[in-house]
């Protein structure tokens, strides 16, 4: 940033170099797709940007402008506060994240630190830096784009790091609220691929409900909001080889309370899954990328009954390859994913199978400004898609160009 | 090459014995390539040499989120002076039972000290960059030197006779990173020392969030 503050470096002061922590992102976007109308926009397709049908449509949007301090707040105690603006969210300007990280100077080979505050939980291999951006690609596999809308958490973490031949081993257990509703669009829309983020008081779009459930939710979720005042938990094991590997597993479960719901609506959803990841650098310049999850989602309980209304379990994987160029990276993913439905009330005709294929070519110019080129293929195959009179069966093919400056 | 040039030499020169020959020790690997930031030191006779009154003027610069140099070898006693070049905060610290310490560097230009008492390896490490290391190698001889690039320490006017070469990598694959070896240093001219190394490959940076 251009404002530095230039007062004299006192020795027992700490020197608070506020707008150099300060970084600014903002993405200009051009997309051109084709296929059936996005769920943001009351339909059932899996991209955020919905084509008209057979006839291609093009957007020229400022798809995102987000804003990231990230200082220290004391010696040992950094923080981390992110606010977007989305063109395309009910709240254009929304927090995204807002926490803080303790890490005590290490006292033996052990390290520790603690978290806390509104953050997601580190489950996606794709997501880096302090704007949580997806590296080198736009749109995150259909695991990380639900991680991106409804895995995050209000909560607290501690994490332990300790050598172990010749590698690093990881383990976090954290506790968390805020998040009750995780679920919710996975089982009424299903897998999705895109690139918004949610923020702490927006609302995501539902596609439209079967009608048993059309009275018992309205068409849209809040991800960020606590119901039935459980507490949740998750915990990750990650292990880094002395070779270029690192494997991890996360494991979430929500506790949430299936029968609790808010005046308007919005439901204590049991979410529990389980992911399992791989980094592996092949070489200097290429690396394997692949993570794969399952779980299920429990919503809606009628007094002295046992089975809940909606059962829904889903699961995922992706492998993603990128390999560096120069200044350029080519990089590659195949997606499937797949929901299954089991409760009461929503049927098999939500149940969905469906896969994508997407490439990119991300061309860094300079330091601050770098243009993302990206195609995605996804296919997906869901009953419910009458409900708009739409096949089951839909397709659709969605280009966009991304010139991303970072200041 | 003298260890602790120019601060200590003079001193040694003067107290140097009569019958005394040079070692040129080069550190390799198994293809023969050089292994630079070993710490090479010699015990003539298996004995320390006494070491001269500590005047060395010794620094560990953060500069561009690095520690430099990587590897510092210092006598027992030394004040290292630990300056940041950087404009961004370090949090320098050492967890090491030779000296366990902590140094909070505000910002560019601001120097601290730290005093080293005992000898053995002090590890660094900075809380706020994990990627940041470096090692200081504290000792009680005289006869101590750094490699350069080329794997090269060369000592002059050793006493001659058996001498305990040791030398120490943070990534010798070896029990404390460490591994001794005996040489017979003439009491006139030159000789040479070839010390075969296997490394671990330095840990990976760790990923951040």
């Amino acid at each position: 940033m251009a404002l530095v503050w230039s007062g004299p470096a006192r020795a027992e002061r700490p020197h608070l170099d506020f707008p150099e922590n300060l970084t600014a992102v903002i993405d200009f976007r051009v997309v051109l797709t084709d296929g059936e109308r996005s769920w943001t926009d009351g339909g059932f397709g899996r991209s955020r940007f919905g084509g008209g049908g057979d006839e291609i449509r093009v957007h020229a949007v400022p798809a995102e402008a987000e804003l990231v301090w990230h200082g220290p707040i004391a010696w040992n105690v950094e923080g981390n506060v992110a606010v977007a603006y989305q063109d395309d969210q009910d709240q254009p300007v929304d927090l995204i994240e807002a926490f803080a990280t303790w890490r005590p100077v290490p006292r033996g080979p052990t390290r520790f630190s603690v978290r806390a505050g509104f953050y997601w939980p580190q489950v996606s291999l794709e997501h880096e830096g302090p704007a949580w951006q997806v590296a080198n690609m736009i749109t995150p596999s259909a695991i990380n784009s639900w991680i991106g809308e409804e895995v995050k958490v209000v909560g607290l973490e501690g994490t332990a790091t300790h050598p172990l031949a010749g590698g690093r081993l990881s383990g976090t257990l954290g506790l968390f609220g805020f998040n009750d509703t995780s679920g919710t669009l996975l089982s009424f829309r299903g897998w999705a691929l895109h690139d918004q983020k949610t923020g702490a008081f927006s609302r995501q779009a539902l596609p439209p409900l079967g009608p048993d459930m059309a009275g018992a939710q309205p068409p849209w979720t809040t991800p960020t909001l606590e119901v039935d005042h459980r507490i949740g938990f998750y915990g990750r094991l990650a292990y880094q080889f002395v070779a270029p590997v690192t494997l991890e597993a996360f494991y979430y479960d929500n506790r949430g309370d299936p029968a609790a719901f808010t005046d308007d609506l919005q439901w204590g959803w049991r979410t529990r899954f389980l992911n399992v990841g791989a980094r592996i650098d092949l070489g200097a310049h290429t690396r394997l990328l692949a993570q794969a999850l399952t779980g299920s989602t429990e919503m809606g309980l009628d007094p002295g009954e046992d089975e809940v209304w909606v059962d829904t379990r889903f699961r995922s994987a992706f492998v993603r390859l990128t390999h560096e160029i120069g200044p350029v990276a080519l990089s590659g993913r195949l997606d499937l994913f797949e929901t299954r439905q089991r409760g009461e009330y929503v049927y098999a005709e939500d149940d969905e199978d469906g896969w994508s294929l997407t490439g990119a070519l991300d061309w860094r110019l300079t330091d601050q400004a770098r243009v993302i080129v990206e195609g995605l293929h996804v296919e997906s195959d869901r009953a419910s898609r009458a409900r708009l009179g739409v096949a089951p069966r839909q397709d659709q093919n969605v280009v966009q160009a991304s010139m991303r400056i970072t200041l | 090459m003298r260890a602790f040039l120019p601060a200590l030499g003079g001193l040694v020169l003067a107290a140097a014995p009569a019958a005394a020959g040079d070692l040129a020790v080069q550190v390799r690997t198994a293809n023969g390539a050089g292994v630079a930031n070993a710490v090479v030191t010699l015990y003539p006779g298996g004995r320390a040499s006494p070491l001269a009154p500590n005047r060395g003027n010794f620094e560990i610069a953060q500069r561009d989120l690095q520690f430099s140099p990587f590897v510092l070898v210092v006598p027992v006693g030394a004040q290292v002076s630990f300056p940041n070049f950087d404009d961004v905060r370090h949090h320098v610290y050492s967890f090491s039972p030779v000296r366990r310490f902590e140094l909070r560097l505000y910002a560019r230009e601001q120097t601290r000290s730290v005093r080293f008492d005992r000898p053995g390896i002090v590890p660094l490490g900075c809380n706020i960059h994990d990627n940041m290391i470096a090692f200081i190698d504290v000792v009680d001889t005289s006869f101590a030197a750094r490699t350069d690039n080329a794997g090269r320490a060369n000592f002059t006017a050793i006493p001659g006779g058996p001498v305990l070469v040791r030398v120490w990598h943070p990534w010798l694959r070896a029990p404390a990173n460490q591994l001794e070896l005996r040489a017979d240093v003439p009491d006139n001219g030159r000789v040479a020392q070839a010390v075969p190394v296997s490394l671990r490959p330095p840990p990976r940076p760790a990923r951040t969030y």
